[in-house]
């Protein structure tokens, strides 16, 4: 894993949840920053940032977060505002809700996946259309 | 008006030869004030009470991590500003607010930069740095770490190295904020407030742990960086798990002591939590340097 140093580790978000290889958490997990799992957690972690399932990790529960990465371990659904990864050791058994998804070879995935489209670039289709005009760009005199 | 809460044995008695030179300085900046001295331990929590209570809103302590931690324990308004004048054995608490010197530090008290932190509380004392547990609670006692030099130093990190070999782990649970329970063999934790490791934070506590490294090149490491950390223990990137929380119980199985600011000061089971009192304190840390510091254009 790889680790970041002491000022990314304490960025004015708050500093990032790290959970180690030889730790087990019961319980839910919620972190305002980024969450990084190398050891076994037994209940749902939700992130404000990106979540990291470790090599070395076993997590029983659903997992939110912007982008999630999983090289380890994971039972249960995934919800991504971004990305949701199974990287080449990585196992998921749950469904997957992202924008987006990417599955390395050797990854193994079991459940279902839906496409979640940002609901910020939705357009309607009654949307108006509306003429802009723009001013040529002035030469540049180089 | 400033109020100094001056302590007499801080630093083996080394206010007796700075005194003069002292608070000429602080004249010359024009924050004399009022120069009261401690006369054994507990006085400055009293002295920082009666203080507050006859109204004033400036009071400094003069000593180290134990006096600024005497002074924070008997202040109990949001409007009272706390300097720290450095010149303990231990200045822990003055080093992560950017104050090394006392000439540094009566220039941060004409400035009065202030910066506003949450206490800890553990069990019924209030603190504002570091709690320790673990390892370097336990090397504390083995282990002269107040001797400065080289030769010195080499010493203490062969006598820290073999009782890290030795140092058994402890079985640890940690029940946070009531919403998850963390179990694991400790080598050693550390508890601070987020805020005072930077500025721009929110005041949140930050728990950080390691268990024992495997390798010794990477145990000799962490005994280097323990001695060399200040009594932050594991809070910089050597930490293998960290968390930040409200509210943590910490027990051990066996029970073991509890450092705070580098002084013991209790056992586990422990509660740790933090509170809504706050001490506004005279800094002189730059935020700019910190990460997520907007800076200008």
């Amino acid at each position: 894993m790889a680790r970041k140093t002491h000022d990314d580790a304490f960025g004015a978000a708050g500093a990032e949840t790290m959970i180690g290889a030889g730790v087990t958490v019961h319980g839910n997990l919620v972190s305002e920053s980024d969450v990084t799992i190398d050891g076994q957690l037994e209940g749902d972690v939700t992130a404000t940032g990106d979540v990291t399932v470790g090599v070395s990790a076993r997590v029983k529960g659903n997992v939110h977060g912007t982008n999630v990465t999983v090289l380890g371990h994971l039972k249960g659904n995934i919800v991504a505002r971004g990305e949701a990864s199974i990287r080449e050791t990585g196992q998921v058994e749950g469904d997957i809700t992202s924008a987006g998804i990417a599955i390395n070879s050797g990854g193994i995935f079991v459940g279902r996946s839906k496409m979640q489209t940002i609901p910020s670039l939705d357009i309607p289709a009654d949307a108006p259309i509306v003429e802009v005009k723009t001013k040529p760009a002035a030469k540049s005199k180089s | 008006m400033y109020y100094y809460i001056v302590n007499p044995a801080a630093g083996r008695g080394q206010i007796k030869n700075l005194q003069d030179q002292l608070r000429g300085r602080l004249d010359k900046l024009g924050i004399r004030g009022e120069w009261v001295k401690t006369t054994g331990p507990g006085d400055a929590t009293r002295l920082a009470k009666a203080a507050v209570a006859s109204g004033h809103t400036t009071i400094v302590a003069v000593g180290g991590d134990d006096t600024v931690n005497e002074v924070i324990n008997g202040i109990d308004h949001d409007n009272v500003a706390v300097g720290i004048i450095p010149i303990g054995t231990a200045n822990h608490v003055a080093t992560q607010l950017g104050i090394i010197t006392w000439p540094q530090a009566c220039e941060a008290l004409a400035a009065r930069r202030l910066t506003s932190y949450s206490l800890i509380a553990a069990g019924q004392k209030f603190f504002l740095s570091t709690l320790t547990l673990g390892f370097e609670t336990d090397l504390d006692k083995t282990v002269d770490t107040t001797t400065a030099g080289l030769r010195a130093r080499a010493k203490q990190f062969a006598q820290s190295l073999g009782h890290a070999r030795h140092f058994n782990s402890l079985k640890c649970r940690i029940e946070v904020d009531g919403q998850f329970t963390l179990t694991c063999d400790l080598f050693t934790l550390s508890v601070a407030n987020q805020k005072f490791l930077n500025p721009l934070a929110d005041n949140r506590l930050i728990v950080a742990l390691s268990d024992r490294p495997k390798a010794r090149l990477k145990l000799g490491s962490v005994v280097w960086k323990t001695l060399r950390s200040g009594g932050q223990g594991t809070l910089d990137d050597t930490a293998t798990t960290r968390f930040l929380a409200d509210r943590v119980v910490i027990e051990t199985e066996p029970p073991t002591g509890i450092m705070v600011d580098g002084k013991v000061a209790g056992r586990t089971p422990i509660a740790i939590r933090l509170t809504d009192r706050h001490i506004r304190f005279i800094t002189e840390k730059i935020v700019a340097d910190f990460k997520g510091a907007i800076g200008p254009k």
